[in-house]
């Protein structure tokens, strides 16, 4: 059971990004496009479910005095990889994102669950957390840069949204268009989730 | 006993006697001239424009306020006086749907979502504007010939503001040689290219001199304003009368006597002091000329009011006025 | 003393495993970055020049084409294009400092007599849905067919004779004078860049 609650917390009750607002720069940087926001989150996905499934196993080996540093060795070195791979065989996504997926390196979102999650939990409650942090990042990143995609291009996955006739809203594939969809979702969340202002 | 009570309040205790409404009104009242003109130069489009953005904007904000569950205040005009605000900033030859959700954008992303009127930080029909003009360039910068004829035609002569016929030019030729700005009359009238309601000087300045009168608006920020940009356009224009226009030109043509004395002037987004507002005044001008003379933009009087916008709490802070009795104290 | 022992074990025995999976990674990938890279390459060539039948990556001339602000010389690739060891035409890239978001890449296409066969923009920092127009094939289609003799190479808001993008008149600008400047320079060096006796 307490898998199942692990996996489902990241989607909504724990929402990495509507509800603990952590690893707002590749939010709200890459959400152009619906595709880059799926690439984004799938690509963070796999880094965060390895770096779990290995601070998890090294949890009682390594010393809490250079747990951050060891973090970040284990987490660097798989965001690496991902760079690596998606430069070999996703070139044209890998350029799209460019500089964005070194940064995973820096993505409060990772650090956060090794240090608050994995470094505590057992392998399948952190494998859990990982795919289910990892897929609520991916559907916020998608849900965004669909929003954004459509409005301000007017296209989703690149096909035509609307009819021929729609002027694209510019403002939304740029930067303060990032911010203003990311505060109506929030506000939208706030009041779905019934949070009322204290 | 009879059960009236004490009340007790702080200074002062007699009512002025204004009101949200009644300032709101008035400077509907003051824009009338710059209405009047922009239909006189334009054309009924120009009225059409801003029939649509005042009732945008009114019919915005009842839903907005009604959806968030606070009390509906259309009628105390502010959403108008920023239709109106918003109209005469837009080229003439404007889209409708593109008034329509300039409107929309100005009293929901302007103001409402800040908490309503009084705790925006930024001036909204400016906001809006600048969303506007980032989103859909085209549309925002077709600008039309003024015909002085009241017609009704379709066809709209396009042109360029004098501002962006000084860009081209310069980039085209390298040098301001040959051209020139025409006869004063024209920008002092508002027979030039430019926004719906930014181009007559005379019809501006017949409005700002009733704010003045009736004490709405000070002279600070606007005198600072436009005093900035007139001597920072003239040092430049003195090292070199090549590369850039006159103070004159400057100060007559663009969004600068109409962003100065009727959006930089707003009594929310601007600092509350009187020092504080001649360094706002004194920001907005330099920014204009910084953006005029060196910036990708042509015009740069929107850009200037929301940036010190930005910094007017800072400002605020800064110029607090000390408490009589006591020595200054810094502000920590 | 065993304790600090202990964390400079863990912490470099963890870099020396991450190192060598990173080695071998890049090992991997090596070959497939290295094969996506010249892929994009030669799609670039493949659009701007007429079809050709030799590997025009392995039949080029650099060139010191200019010097760039720091005043170090700039060296410039040319491909030569060939249909049955007859040379066709000649692909080369021109970057643009002077784009509205940063450098603008652009790889021309031209007939051995400097007429344009066609461009490709390669890559670009400019506005999404504003300035990124240049990428769309009715822009770069503006430049088709044409050569110094025969056009003035400006955009019609100065005066030339291309068409610029409506509300991009910056990006249009940047992209018609590194072409231009592109083409001066294939002028003036045809013969070192066509080579002796073809």
């Amino acid at each position: 059971m307490t898998i199942v609650r692990e996996f489902t917390k990241g989607f909504w009750r724990e929402n990495p990004i509507f509800r603990l607002v952590l690893g707002m720069c590749p939010t709200l940087a890459v959400t152009t496009a619906a595709i880059n926001g799926i690439a984004m989150g799938l690509a963070t996905t796999f880094v965060l479910i390895c770096s779990n499934v290995v601070i998890s196993l090294l949890r009682n080996l390594i010393p809490p005095r250079v747990r951050i540093p060891s973090f970040i060795v284990v987490i660097a070195s798989f965001v690496t990889i991902v760079d690596l791979v998606m430069a070999g065989f996703f070139f044209q996504l890998h350029k799209t994102l460019g500089l964005f997926i070194p940064l995973i390196v820096v993505n409060c979102i990772i650090l956060g669950r090794a240090e608050a999650f994995a470094s505590k939990h057992p392998l399948v409650d952190s494998v859990a957390d990982g795919f289910g942090m990892g897929f609520g990042f991916t559907l916020s990143l998608l849900v965004l840069g669909s929003i954004r995609e459509v409005l301000g291009n007017g296209t989703l996955f690149n096909m035509p949204a609307f009819g021929p006739g729609y002027f694209p809203f510019l403002v939304m594939v740029l930067p303060p268009g990032a911010f203003i969809t990311l505060g109506f979702l929030l506000a939208l969340m706030n009041r779905l989730g019934g949070h009322r202002p204290s | 006993m009879d059960d009236r009570q004490f009340i007790l309040s702080s200074s002062p205790h007699i009512h002025s006697g204004e009101s949200t409404p009644r300032i709101m009104y008035s400077v509907g009242v003051a824009l009338v001239p710059a209405m009047f003109m922009g239909v006189y130069l334009f054309g009924f489009r120009a009225l059409w424009v801003m029939l649509l953005s005042v009732v945008a904007g009114m019919a915005t904000e009842a839903g907005a306020q009604r959806m968030m569950g606070r009390k509906v205040t259309v009628s105390d005009g502010s959403a108008m006086v920023t239709g109106i605000l918003l109209a005469l900033n837009l080229p003439p030859p404007v889209p409708w749907w593109l008034v329509v959700v300039g409107s929309a954008i100005a009293i929901v992303i302007g103001k409402q979502i800040y908490g309503g009127l009084g705790y925006n930080p930024f001036n909204p029909a400016l906001v809006a504007r600048v969303i506007l003009l980032i989103s859909f360039p085209v549309q925002m910068t077709t600008w039309a010939k003024p015909s002085a004829a009241l017609s009704r035609t379709v066809d709209v002569v396009t042109t360029a503001t004098p501002l962006g016929a000084m860009k081209t030019h310069l980039l085209v030729k390298g040098t301001l040689e040959g051209f020139t700005m025409g006869e004063l009359w024209n920008p002092f009238i508002g027979n030039i290219g430019g926004c719906i309601g930014e181009t007559s000087v005379i019809a501006l300045l017949i409005g700002a001199g009733f704010l003045l009168y009736r004490g709405y608006i000070s002279w600070h920020i606007p005198l600072t304003f436009i005093g900035t940009v007139f001597i920072f356009s003239g040092i430049f224009w003195l090292i070199n009368p090549n590369q850039h226009m006159n103070p004159v030109f400057h100060i007559l043509t663009g969004g600068l006597m109409l962003g100065a004395f009727y959006m930089a002037t707003d009594m929310v987004t601007s600092p509350v002091t009187y020092r504080g507002m001649m360094v706002f005044g004194a920001g907005c001008g330099a920014i204009t000329v910084i953006i005029r003379l060196f910036g990708g933009y042509p015009e740069g009087v929107s850009y200037s009011i929301l940036l010190m916008n930005a910094a007017t709490p800072l400002i605020d802070r800064y110029m607090r006025p000390k408490t009589f009795g006591w020595r200054a104290v810094s502000p920590r | 003393m065993k304790d600090s022992l202990r964390l400079i074990v863990v912490l470099t025995s963890l870099c020396i495993v991450s190192a060598i999976a990173l080695a071998k990674v890049y090992d991997l990938t090596k070959g497939p970055i290295a094969h996506q890279k010249r892929l994009e390459v030669l799609r670039a060539i493949k659009t701007v020049l007429p079809p050709y039948d030799n590997e025009p990556d392995r039949d080029m001339v650099t060139l010191p084409i200019g010097k760039d602000k720091k005043g170090e010389e700039v060296q410039g690739v040319f491909y030569r294009g060939r249909k049955s060891d007859r040379l066709i035409g000649l692909a080369f890239k021109v970057t643009s400092p002077e784009g509205y978001g940063g450098d603008i890449e652009v790889m021309v296409g031209v007939l051995p007599n400097g007429t344009v066969y066609g461009v490709e923009v390669l890559s670009h920092l400019e506005t999404p849905g504003l300035g990124a127009k240049i990428r769309e094939a009715k822009f770069k289609d503006r430049f088709k067919n044409r050569n110094l003799s025969s056009t003035k190479w400006a955009v019609k808001k100065d005066a030339g004779d291309i068409d610029g993008i409506t509300g991009a008149t910056i990006s249009s600008r940047a992209v018609t004078k590194a072409i231009k400047e592109g083409l001066e320079f294939y002028r003036d060096h045809k013969a070192r860049i066509v080579g002796s006796g073809q």
